[in-house]
């Protein structure tokens, strides 16, 4: 199975899936109750005459015939013009430009944390299984759980920016700084990206120490120790590599829920990511606006998949993708 | 055995222990509280005193008044009534829709099963919350909106499930028989299959309840959710943020521990039943 | 792609600056030059022509005229205050002479020309046409000087003129509605935008050549903090020199050390419009009775935290026109609300709800769903009302679910502007605007307001306009269309070392422009 037709594969589904989506957006969004001519006016939609209002309607075609509104939506959408945000009253590839960058830093380096905690946590705790540690992460692994994200977020600004002060309670620069540095912004970063990385460390955690668990007593690693060899060269060496495959694939299909996450951490700290403008355009109803995120943020995590994949299959010659 | 013990961590989460027993009582003690609670003690959902807000708990208000004067203890029974019962119906939503097409992938088999497990996976692809935002922005925030963006989003690890299941169980000798002995399709389906499938269906979507129940949260703290004088958890521990700077905590403690209990006497439960069932499945369950 | 490589390096140094970041920086005391202000509200533009800081103090621009510390119309632009001809048909500005843009070009006539052309144009997206549809023809006969033709004499038209005036050449000949002027505009004013990033903040730097003086700072941040929560636990950490915050997450800052609660008047009032086609809410003694059996005092305290006071009328007492005799109780009359409501033969039935010829007395107050206060409001009514035998039920919707329901069911509204009796109330009240757009939904008519309403905006002279304002009140209170709850106090915490600050009445409507910043210029940091 050669990575071209992985690929091909792959994309044989995803280009109809997008299509199907695009459409099944474009169709809510027509049959959606909402006025976008009073959603662009916002606040002053109360003291606009109706006529006033029409003419705004009439300048943006939106009284057209449904087929010729999706039509002209996405072809545009596929010449790169996403459209023009009603409630931020600019194009829309300008606002995902400006905000998309510090969603992927903010999920990046989360994602980043996760892995190196919960491979670390997750294959020591294995190797002690029953003991303070192991029952110690697992515990806090279910309650962590079962808290919501936002929940823990609060938490996470009560102790650390109120109580203590160690850090900033939201925000993405010192307020008064002029301009971005790299130790502002990481100073500011640290405690969302964390209270992210914590809420979806528990899926990561339990599975790599269930599957060291598993894979300590395989047969190729009870041999190694039966040869003898040191106990962290069995553990890393044959346990964790075992583990690691399966491990590969997780990623890829966890990643929804950390941009779900993102949404959340992001709305708590206003940060000015992806996050948190789609709650906003989702309270202004700003149609193109949210399709855009939402067919955008599917794209990028369709290519996140394809390249685990990827990397499955370069590490794995025998895995066969078509299952 | 002591070493032996040692090799079970977290006993209480742990098969055929007194804590899945718990687990169970919790749970039941809930839902029966939820289900008795309009009966015994009727909640006017706009009842406000504005001369008893935001008191600490007390043997009156057990959890202690809201900011608008409101028993926060009854509110939270009220609140997981409203959560649990968006929870069940997405749960079964989405358990109708993952069900067919893991029939549908399980039964025809062949090119229909590989391009429907394609869409299966690309739509596990796409990122729940926004596609719940975008689902509950068109449409208006109710509770159809928020099942409906629930249900459309949570269907696959039922779909997946039950392909399994099916493909595992075609190749069962009682299966053949059932098909030499001329029995039609249909009937093979629902006489001879079903049965097998439906425990583990009505697992999988026990799983997905405290996920849902979650989604609902989050939707409504975003403030997307239900209509906001109603007591749904989610409504609750947003109206209980506003408090929490003023040093009223208990406004959102009450329905925030609501949550967890809940979650975890779900999950609890649901890992006993698994575990009873076939531990084959449990990487699709993955709490 | 350059842009995330360097989110990306950015991400790697994080890990670095952790241990170098482990003390908090206090920067706000380094750069003494730097005021940063905290609101929920950001602007979707910063064009005056699309809406930004209508009425003035915009930070950015300057109006033609504008208002000072007790709302007193004051020249800007204009030379002097306008001149009114005799028919107050036309009006005269004479501008004032070495204003110059942000970007040096000077200020003439013909960039108010353009300014209101703009917003006259029907291919210009902007709602401001609305608001002045007295205006004709704007005219400019030479480089100093513009003339204003109304098609109709209006006598609060100067309160019209404090728009920002933009730029023409930065405009002329580009798609307004689309312009990238609109997000780093140029004007006039004490500041210009250095950057405006969406959904973080706004950075503003002193305008130097600004014609009433250098601002006394040099740099102004505004950031945009949607919830209230997080804004309140931003300012408690220190990162604000001023912000507004709901009432009493104030109250729980003002104890702490080093900060100063400002509670503002406003001209901000909420309260329940009634429709008259709805067969509860249309009899006039239930609407008496719900006007008199309402606890606003127990509002006062119990939703807003003590920041407000009781409303009786849409012209707040803060007004030079708020009838004096036009008032009520604070607290609930039920006494005298039931006895209403008995006189006229409604009368309780089994379950305690009152009863009149088969009609139960049940009705719905729909609220808008994102707004916590309303909602607030309306479950207070609810309980008040069910002391009275009448049954009301609460709906949070969104607006587009509110709007055909508008005519028979009771909504929670809020309005008010402090400039001019005639703003909001003409349309709100009027029975030609009677089930037009967001105006009278209530469909109330009556021609004795209709009558006051119309000499309020024909006279000229401030003595009959009282008159008339009067009799607008006394017949509002007569016919009860709404039951006006509260005016609130918006409310705001300050850096005690912070000088300078001037509060106001303020409007309904404030964020960056018309808040209590709106002398931002002249505040200074101890």
């Amino acid at each position: 199975m050669s990575a071209r037709r992985t690929v091909g594969r792959r994309l044989l589904v995803a280009v109809p899936v997008l299509a199907a989506t695009s459409m099944g957006m474009f169709a809510l969004g027509a049959a959606s109750p909402y006025d976008p001519a009073e959603q662009y006016a916002g606040a002053a939609a109360f003291t606009a005459t109706d006529e006033n209002l029409a003419q705004l309607r009439a300048n943006w075609g939106v009284d057209d015939p449904l087929p010729v509104q999706y039509w002209r939506w996405i072809t545009n959408l596929v010449q790169g013009d996403l459209g023009w945000s009603i409630t931020r009253h600019e194009p829309v590839t300008s606002v995902i430009a400006a905000r998309a960058g510090w969603t992927l830093l903010l999920v990046g380096a989360a994602l980043a944390l996760v892995l190196v905690a919960s491979l670390l946590l997750g294959t020591v705790a294995a190797y002690r299984r029953g003991g303070w540690l192991d029952r110690g992460l697992r515990a806090a692994a279910y309650a962590v759980e079962a808290m919501p994200v936002f929940w823990l977020a609060l938490a996470a600004i009560t102790v650390f920016a109120l109580v203590l002060g160690w850090f900033p309670a939201g925000g993405l620069t010192d307020i008064a700084a002029d301009g971005v540095h790299a130790g502002d912004v990481a100073h500011h970063l640290i405690l969302p990206i964390t209270v992210l990385a914590v809420s979806q460390a528990p899926w990561f955690l339990l599975f790599v120490r269930d599957s060291v668990a598993d894979s300590l007593r395989d047969d190729h690693v009870l041999a190694a120790r039966g040869r003898g060899l040191p106990g962290r060269t069995v553990l890393f060496g044959h346990a964790l590599r075992t583990a690691l495959l399966p491990f590969l694939t997780l990623i890829g299909t966890h990643l929804p829920e950390l941009v779900g996450g993102a949404v959340l951490v992001e709305t708590v700290f206003s940060l000015p990511g992806l996050g948190a403008v789609t709650v906003q355009a989702a309270l202004g109803s700003d149609f193109p606006l949210l399709a855009a995120i939402t067919l955008v943020t599917t794209a990028v995590v369709l290519t996140a998949n394809l390249l685990t994949d990827l990397a499955y299959t370069a590490a794995d010659p025998r895995v066969r993708l078509d299952g | 055995m002591p070493r032996k013990r040692r090799l079970r961590p977290l006993s209480w989460l742990r098969p055929g222990t007194r804590g899945a027993a718990l687990a169970a009582v919790v749970l039941a003690t809930a839902i029966l509280a939820c289900l008795l609670v309009p009966l015994l003690w009727p909640l006017d959902q706009s009842a406000v005193a504005l001369d008893r807000i935001n008191q600490p708990p007390t043997w009156t208000h057990p959890a202690g008044t809201d900011d608008l004067g409101r028993d926060v203890a009854h509110r939270t029974l009220y609140g997981l009534r409203v959560s649990l019962l968006i929870g069940a119906v997405a749960a079964l939503v989405a358990t109708l829709i993952g069900g067919a097409v893991g029939a549908v992938a399980g039964t025809v088999g062949g090119w229909t099963d590989r391009i429907l497990m394609r869409i299966v996976d690309t739509v596990a692809a796409l990122p729940h919350l926004l596609l719940g935002i975008f689902i509950v922005a068109m449409l208006r925030p109710s509770l159809g909106a928020v099942i409906l963006s629930i249900g459309l989003t949570h269907w696959l690890s039922t779909a997946r499930i039950v392909r399994a299941e099916l493909l595992s169980l075609r190749t069962r000798p009682f299966i053949d028989a059932a098909i030499s002995g001329g029995a039609s399709r249909v009937r093979v389906l629902t006489r001879h299959l079903l049965p097998h499938v439906l425990p583990r269906m009505a697992l999988a979507t026990t799983l997905m309840v405290p996920h849902a129940v979650w989604h609902e949260t989050a939707l409504s703290f975003l403030g997307l959710g239900l209509p906001p004088h109603l007591a749904s958890l989610g409504n609750m521990i947003n109206d209980g943020q506003r408090s929490l700077l003023t040093g009223a905590w208990w406004a959102s403690l009450t329905p925030g521990l609501a949550i967890v209990v809940v979650t975890l006497a779900i999950a609890a439960v649901a890992a006993h039943w698994r575990d009873r069932l076939d531990p084959r499945v449990r990487a699709e369950l993955q709490l | 792609m350059r842009v995330t490589f360097h989110r990306l390096t950015a991400a790697a140094a994080l890990v670095l600056a952790v241990t170098a970041c482990s003390a908090t920086p206090q920067a706000q005391d380094s750069n003494g030059g730097t005021i940063v202000v905290a609101t929920a509200g950001e602007p979707d533009t910063l064009n005056p022509v699309l809406n930004y800081g209508v009425d003035g103090a915009s930070l950015i621009f300057d109006g033609l005229v504008a208002r000072d510390g007790r709302n007193e119309l004051t020249p800007a632009l204009a030379a002097a205050l306008p001149d009114v001809s005799a028919d107050g048909r036309t009006v005269t500005v004479k501008l004032r002479d070495g204003v110059v843009f942000h970007d040096g070009t000077p200020f003439t006539s013909a960039d108010v020309v353009f300014t209101y052309r703009a917003v006259l144009d029907p291919k210009v997206d902007s709602t401001l046409r609305s608001d002045l549809d007295m205006l004709d023809a704007v005219e400019a006969p030479d480089a100093s000087t513009v003339v204003f033709r109304l098609r109709y004499a209006y006598a609060p038209f100067l309160q019209r003129l404090t728009l920002g005036i933009v730029p023409a050449t930065a405009l002329q000949g580009q798609d307004i509605n689309k312009s990238g002027f609109n997000r780093k505009p140029i004007g006039t004013g004490p500041y210009q935008v250095e950057s405006w990033t969406a959904g973080d903040r706004l950075v503003l730097t002193a305008n130097d050549r600004y014609f009433a003086g250098k601002p006394a700072n040099r740099r102004v941040v505004v950031a945009f903090v949607a919830d209230d929560n997080i804004r309140a636990q931003r300012t408690r950490a220190g990162e604000f020199d001023a912000a507004e915050l709901a009432p009493k997450l104030a109250a729980g800052l003002g104890t702490v050390t080093g900060f100063t609660v400002h509670k503002v008047p406003t001209a901000d009032y909420r309260g329940v419009m009634l429709p008259f086609g709805n067969p509860v809410t249309g009899d006039l003694a239930v609407r008496k009775a719900l006007n008199t059996g309402v606890d606003r005092k127990a509002m006062v305290d119990g939703v807003l935290g003590g920041a407000g006071e009781p409303a009786y009328s849409p012209i707040p007492p803060t007004s030079a026109f708020a009838d004096a005799t036009v008032t009520g109780k604070p607290g609930a009359d039920t006494a005298t609300a039931t006895g209403l409501l008995d006189a006229v033969g409604w009368v309780p039935g089994a379950d305690g709800i009152r009863v009149k010829g088969g009609q139960k007395a049940a009705f719905t107050i729909m609220y808008p769903a994102s707004d916590s206060l309303r909602k607030e409001l309306a479950l207070a009514v609810t309980a008040d009302a069910k002391k009275l035998g009448i049954q009301v039920t609460p709906e949070g919707l969104t607006w587009d679910a509110i709007t055909p329901r508008m005519k028979t069911d009771a909504l929670v509204m809020g309005w008010g502007s402090p400039y001019d009796p005639d703003f909001v109330s003409y349309k709100l009240f009027g029975s030609k605007f009677a089930g037009e757009g967001y105006f009278n939904l209530g469909l109330y008519k009556s021609a004795e307001t209709d009558k006051a309403l119309q000499d309020g905006r024909d006279q000229a002279d401030p003595a009959k306009r009282k008159d008339a304002y009067s009799r607008f009140q006394r017949q509002l209170a007569a016919d009860v269309p709404w039951v006006f709850l509260t005016y609130l106090q918006h409310t705001y915490v300050v850096r005690s070392t912070v000088k300078g600050v001037q509060p106001r009445v303020e409007a309904h409507e404030h964020d960056v422009a018309n808040s209590l910043w709106w002398n931002l210029h002249t505040w200074t940091k101890g």
